[in-house]
């Protein structure tokens, strides 16, 4: 017993606790929840069977029903638009702001502290601003884009089935701005400043600078940039219960609200995990290539 | 002709003066050392120069063009960083070769110059590695070849062997050197190493608190400091100085104030002046105790590296410091007689501090 004692005194039985820990929680919290919602995908679950472990098995067919529902397209094509606007615009314009603020100007770190201001506010309460913002009849965009004379009449950005889901991505590429910049200013500020130096006296423009020396030296953060970037929006749910609870007809609605949507408001949780299991597939494929890309870096 | 040409040259960083009234020309072909204490403004002179820093005043020719307002990469010239500051995402090739291949040359051209290079700095078997699979010796050789390759108006070296171990330093000094007369460049050097600037140099320009104190031949300077912090800069180990009052004859002055030793001026001085007489620890010679001539002066310390011996002593109540060739013979707290031939003493004014 006292042998026993003295491995956690002299460190090998304390570095035992600390893993168990760690696995334990990871058990608990994180490996549990997702095999049983991959059980579940394959299981036929209703509200009655929910409690019970022994469910009838049925294979892929949750799968092919899931799949074979005349909203499933629509949706994912809204996930794939929402993705990779969001993405397309949350990096460009983060890191647009990102050499803004590398730039010597008074007050640059103030201001940029400022822009984190928007990102710390829940999803939530953003829908709620954004839902005032986009509102057809009284909201200020309308109201600025027709002063502007960019348009004419108003456009109903929330109820118009054209529109509903790019009010969604604009005011998500908004709240995910600040997250980018923030990365992107840490990869900028690594890059040491007499390479640019060297590279200007090497006769390199500051268009090339950027091209030969920024872009390259940012791959790893770009790569863990998108690939956060992927994973969040893929996260993205409380701004659209905020905005349009995936409406009007499903024109807004994408895959993780829609997942949502079948297990807690229609109690057809099979649909609702078969959903979250293909999700999570596509965030596996994508933390994969990420974790490639960085790897690579280090090796090459 | 002069390659660089530096006319009243200011530079303020806000209230800070960081260059005061530089005036400098550089010929083509030669190679210039900016030597000095940290913070004395050589690093800035030297970026400056680069386009690197702007300016408050003054004009910078290169090759006769005035260069005030020219960004770095219209000027020409090329710079050996301290950090080496290579590409870390190009291989060695590549960083060599940035340049060129930013002013589209043909392929064959680029490829041509990169081997030249390469051949000439001993890199050839390393074109493809990349800045983090090379040692420090090898990466400083790269930052060399990126300047070489460009075949520029001006070279410019900012520290380029302070990263580098002792032995490897005096390896490149040589090496730097012989690069420099074989492509026949306009070089110049900053360093806060006077051993490097007076092994390499041509000219060295000796700056403190953002002025030029000195400027000349290397040995000139070691001849013939233009003041106290020169006499004291130029010179290892460093000249002693000891305060000292003019004797009523002019030719004589006397030493310290108790002692009273009087040492030889070997010229003439106004009587009763106070002065300084500086001394190079090796143009004392140490003799006997016992002989009748000599400055009497106390053994301290004595430090030898083998071909050298340093001795620490105090004479007039102040601490000097010898260096002798070969070994000596005494020992802490003996006394001794330290001769002097009255052509090396310097003399200086305590308040202005300027040669006599």
């Amino acid at each position: 017993m006292t042998a026993f004692f003295r491995t956690f005194r002299e460190g090998s039985g304390f570095d035992a606790v600390l893993i168990l820990c760690a696995v334990a929680y990871l058990l608990v919290f994180s490996a549990f929840p997702l095999v049983y919602n991959v059980i579940m995908s394959f299981q036929s679950v209703d509200m009655f069977s929910i409690t019970d472990f022994n469910r009838p098995w049925v294979g892929w067919q949750n799968y092919i029903d899931v799949i074979n529902r005349p909203e499933a397209w629509l949706i994912v094509k809204n996930t794939a638009i929402f993705v990779l606007l969001s993405i397309v615009f949350q990096l460009g314009l983060g890191f647009g702001l990102a050499l803004l603020f590398q730039q010597d100007f008074p007050a640059a770190t103030f201001l940029r502290g400022l822009f984190l201001a928007g990102w710390i506010m829940p999803g939530l309460v953003v829908g709620t601003v954004w839902k005032w913002i986009f509102a057809g009849d009284f909201g200020v965009l309308n109201y600025v884009l027709n002063h502007l004379g960019i348009v004419t009449g108003k456009i109903f950005w929330l109820s118009d089935p054209a529109y509903s889901l790019y009010a969604v991505i604009i005011a998500n590429i908004w709240l995910g701005i600040p997250f980018n910049m923030i990365l992107l200013s840490v990869g900028l500020a690594a890059i040491p400043r007499d390479i640019y130096e060297a590279a200007e006296l090497d006769g390199a423009t500051a268009f090339q600078r950027f091209f030969s020396m920024t872009l390259p030296m940012m791959r790893a953060t770009l790569g863990a940039v998108v690939s956060l970037g992927v994973i969040l929006t893929l996260q993205q749910f409380d701004l659209i219960a905020g905005l349009t609870k995936g409406g009007p007809a499903n024109s807004s609605n994408v895959a993780q609200y829609w997942s949502w949507q079948l297990s807690f408001e229609t109690y057809e949780i099979s649909a609702g995990s078969v959903i979250a299991v293909m999700m999570i597939a596509v965030v596996i494929v994508v933390a994969t290539i990420y974790v490639r890309s960085t790897t690579n870096e280090q090796s090459a | 002709m002069n390659q660089i040409e530096i006319d009243d040259l200011n530079k303020h960083y806000g209230a800070y003066h960081a260059l005061r009234d530089i005036n400098l020309k550089i010929p083509a072909g030669s190679f210039v050392a900016l030597i000095g204490p940290s913070g004395c403004g050589k690093s800035t002179l030297l970026r400056t120069i680069a386009g690197l820093e702007k300016f408050t005043g003054g004009t910078l020719r290169i090759a006769g063009e005035v260069m005030n307002t020219r960004p770095p990469r219209e000027r020409d010239v090329a710079m050996v960083f301290q950090s080496y500051a290579l590409y870390p995402h190009m291989d060695v090739e590549r960083n060599m070769t940035y340049s060129l291949r930013l002013k589209r040359r043909p392929r064959e051209e680029i490829l041509e110059r990169a081997k030249s290079a390469a051949n000439t700095l001993g890199l050839t078997a390393l074109l493809s590695r990349k800045p983090r699979e090379l040692s420090g010796g090898q990466r400083q050789r790269v930052a060399m070849g990126r300047a070489i390759v460009r075949n520029p108006k001006v070279f410019l070296f900012d520290e380029p062997l302070s990263n580098l171990d002792a032995e490897l330093r005096v390896r490149m000094r040589g090496e730097i050197r012989r690069l420099h007369e074989r492509l026949g460049a306009t070089s110049v050097y900053v360093t806060h190493d006077q051993i490097e600037a007076m092994t390499m140099a041509d000219y060295v320009v000796v700056l403190r608190a953002g002025r030029i104190e000195q400027q000349g031949a290397p040995l000139d300077l070691y001849d013939r400091p233009a003041n106290r912090f020169v006499a004291g800069f130029i010179g290892s180990p460093s000249m002693n100085f000891l305060p000292a009052r003019v004797a009523e004859d002019g030719r004589t002055a006397i030493l310290g104030e108790a002692d009273g030793q009087r040492i030889d001026l070997g010229r003439e001085v106004e009587p009763g002046r106070e002065i300084l007489v500086g001394m190079r620890p090796e143009h004392l010679q140490i003799r006997p105790a016992s002989d009748a001539t000599g400055l009497q002066a106390t053994v301290e310390l004595l430090e030898s590296t083998g071909s050298m011996t340093f001795m620490e002593a105090r004479l007039a109540g102040a601490p000097i410091t010898v260096s002798q060739a070969g070994r000596m013979a005494a020992a802490r707290g003996e006394p001794v007689r330290l001769q002097i031939d009255p052509e090396n003493l310097r003399l200086f004014d305590p308040a202005t501090e300027a040669a006599i």
